[in-house]
């Protein structure tokens, strides 16, 4: 029927059935920037709780990264002979989970090149926003941990003699590592410890994740992975070191989990497009943290852990192709 | 059929024969210097391990499974004993030479032989202000490490970022100067047993 | 014997620097270049030492090159190359014994360098001593600014100096990223992707004025 409709418009002269490529569905809230609008919303309640907590370090490193991160967008653009896409709030959000991801203390050219390797290397050598392989904030974030790792390590996160409270402290999971001490579940709930500035507060990561999901703006099976997988890996080691202070609870709120699992994870570009393989991609980055908390050098794994899995998206992708409607019933592999 | 190959051989054959001549040579005319430089990069570390040895008199024996030098003054008087010993760093092998006194109670310093750790991170165990740390160490106990700021005579700072690199010149350094103590103490017994101040 | 067909001795010497320079054209040799350029003076005796092995190489080549048997030639070459990296090896041990320490097994490793073999093929093999010679020299000298080009972006970022002087400011930071393997593959993608992006606009340049 199709055929006749295009052999009766080719007698005519002008084409009533118009022929693009996909997507095919416009919708005002299917846009680019209405979906990085809706992470910024929901990144609110972790911005307040950051600037609450850490003061005028979550300031200043929220301020340096999204400026840089925005300049980097417009300069590799230009670069390129292509209106700067700054207007579609990727880079913005690009910089809010660096900032969000890096200690308070460390010093401005973190940030500065941290945004510049991030927006450079991870995405636009790729080709810009929706080719990258690695989440752009993750690749900027591990290469200055890589470059300046006396700034980025786990003992750089505490300053005694500073005056905000909480950069006084040692950051739970290293505490955990070093000297064995458990930080209070209601404290790593509430958020008032040391560490990457958006990750200290369980509540405000999970108020901002919900947003995100009610919206669907984020994928559910990615977050439900990940803690499922933790979760999981958590009760397991837990049985086999009966009596320890750090339980399942302490490793689903402390560190970066939360941030990680509904900020990170959930970028639509780097993870893959079918809910079956977004829960696989889930479930690894949730097993790959458990494993390098539990046996890696760096008390944290959250980044590796994204970074990796991000690696392996394309295969996840090629793995869960979904049968189409009406396709073959069963195909010989 | 033989003169057929050598036919098409004898090129590679009188290449490999002249080559193999060239090379021998070569050896002969370079491995002096070259087992110099060797000697040479252990030697110039003794008098910095062990203070007014003299490098080319060191002695080197074995003692506990370890090859350790006698470290001599220029009158032969003896001043302590410089270990040789390696063990798996975070990228390759990591070599060192350790320096103690002449009672093997205390440690006088390290120096790293060879090392391809990484640059800017595990590299740091081959500079000065790190390996100062481990002189005037108790060989008794073994060395600890530290997050920040030893205040202990046994007490060295881990490298901030590398780990694994320091702990594996602590583990060379405890085990190979308990090995060395163990039988120079065993010695100095058995030698002084019937002087009546052997322990 | 003067005229082979070939490119003359001079066109050898030339488009081994740029046009056909062996790391940003041809991709060849690509392990020291990654390998050895974190500070410049082990990517400068790197150089070389290639270059020492390729001279001698191209011109030995050369000279037998009529008593060559096409089935045995890989062969030859080879043998010829081995030769002159253990040489080469020996010397550095001799006489620059800290450095040939830091390059480790890099040095016995010019043996599998594709650069060597593939100059032996195109040129030594069918060209005289004296083209094969000047040959040698350009490809070497291309081969050396390559690895200067890598090595001393890398040194600078992640050890503010040159040549093993510091020629930063104390108060910059180190980038460690750059002297550790990422910072190898990182600098060579980004110097690459600029030698192409040059080339096409030249090229570019030059289909307009014609």
């Amino acid at each position: 029927m199709a055929e006749a409709e295009a052999k009766k418009t080719e007698s005519q002269s002008r084409p009533a059935l118009e022929v693009a490529p996909g997507p095919h569905v416009h919708h005002g809230a299917l846009t680019t920037r209405r979906m990085m609008l809706d992470v910024i919303i929901a990144l609110a309640p972790v911005l307040l709780v950051s600037v609450a907590v850490f003061r005028l370090y979550a300031l200043k490193q929220i301020v340096l990264c999204v400026a840089c991160c925005v300049a980097a967008e417009a300069v590799f653009d230009l670069m390129r002979h292509r209106r700067p896409k700054i207007d579609n709030l990727s880079a913005v959000v690009t910089g809010l989970i660096l900032a969000l991801s890096l200690p308070g203390t460390a010093p401005w050219y973190v940030a500065v090149v941290g945004s510049a390797a991030g927006i450079g290397l991870g995405k636009v050598v790729f080709g810009g926003l929706g080719h990258n392989i690695f989440n752009p904030a993750m690749v900027g974030r591990a290469f200055v941990m890589i470059c300046f790792a006396s700034a980025m390590g786990a003992t750089a996160y505490q300053d005694e003699t500073s005056a905000v409270h909480a950069v006084t402290q040692a950051t739970p999971l290293t505490q955990l590592e070093q000297t064995g001490e458990t930080t209070e579940l209601w404290r790593l709930f509430v958020g008032n410890t040391n560490g990457s500035l958006g990750e200290t507060s369980a509540l405000a990561c999970l108020l901002g994740g919900l947003y995100l999901l009610i919206r669907r703006s984020a994928a559910w099976q990615i977050p439900a992975g990940v803690l499922l997988a933790t979760g999981a890996l958590a009760v397991v080691q837990n049985a086999m070191n009966p009596g320890a202070d750090w339980t399942a609870a302490h490793h689903l709120l402390g560190g970066a989990l939360l941030f990680g699992a509904f900020y990170i994870a959930t970028d639509p570009v780097s993870s893959p497009l079918t809910p079956m393989g977004r829960f696989i991609f889930g479930l690894g980055i949730g097993a790959l943290v458990m494993l390098l908390r539990v046996f890696g050098g760096y008390p944290e794994g959250v980044m590796f852990a994204v970074l990796l899995m991000n690696s392996v998206t394309p295969l996840i992708n090629r793995w869960t192709i979904p049968r189409p409607v009406g396709g073959p019933v069963e195909r010989k592999t | 059929m033989a003169a057929n190959v050598l036919k098409q051989a004898w090129l590679v054959l009188v290449l490999a024969v002249c080559f193999g001549a060239a090379l021998a040579g070569v050896h002969v005319g370079l491995s002096p210097r070259i087992e110099a430089n060797r000697r040479a990069a252990i030697y110039d570390a003794i008098p910095v391990l062990v203070e007014g040895a003299v490098g080319e008199k060191a002695e080197q024996i074995e003692l506990g499974g370890r090859r350790v030098y006698r470290a001599y003054d220029a009158e032969q008087r003896h001043l302590g004993w410089v270990i040789q010993a390696s063990g798996d760093g975070f990228v390759d092998e990591v070599e060192l030479l350790i320096g103690l006194d002449l009672e093997a109670e205390r440690i006088t310093g390290i120096h790293v032989l060879q090392q391809s750790e990484t640059p800017g991170l595990g590299a740091g165990i081959t500079e000065q202000d790190w390996r100062e740390q481990f002189a005037g160490a108790e060989a008794e106990r073994p060395v600890r490490l530290v997050s920040e700021r030893p205040d202990e005579p046994n007490e060295v700072e881990a490298i901030t970022g590398a780990t694994v690199s320091s702990e594996s010149v602590r583990d060379i350094v405890n085990a190979a100067v308990a090995d060395v103590r163990e039988a120079i103490h065993a010695g100095e017994s058995a030698a002084q047993g019937g002087n009546g101040d052997g322990q | 014997m003067a005229n082979d067909g070939g490119p003359t001795a001079g066109e050898r010497f030339i488009r081994g620097i740029i046009p056909e320079n062996p790391v940003y054209r041809q991709l060849l040799g690509m392990c020291p270049t990654l390998a050895v350029t974190g500070n410049l003076q082990a990517a400068m005796t790197m150089a070389g030492a290639t270059a020492f092995v390729l001279f001698c190489a191209n011109v030995l080549t050369s000279l037998i090159r009529g008593l060559l048997k096409p089935h045995l030639r890989i062969l030859v070459f080879t043998l010829v190359i081995a030769t002159f990296v253990t040489i080469v090896d020996r010397i550095l041990q001799a006489y620059l014994y800290q450095m040939s320490q830091q390059l480790g097994p890099y040095v016995p490793l010019i043996i599998v360098n594709c650069m060597i073999i593939s100059r032996c093929e195109i040129c030594a093999s069918k060209q005289s001593v004296f083209r094969a010679a000047s040959d040698a020299v350009g490809v070497s000298l291309g081969f050396a600014l390559a690895l200067a080009s890598i090595a001393a972006p890398r040194e600078l970022l992640g050890d503010g100096a040159l040549f093993g002087f510091a020629v930063m400011p104390e108060a910059m930071p180190q980038w460690v990223i750059m002297l550790l393997p990422p910072g190898a593959f990182i600098t060579l993608g980004l110097l690459l992707g600029g030698a192409n992006w040059i080339g096409q606009s030249l090229n570019r340049r030059k289909a307009a004025t014609e």
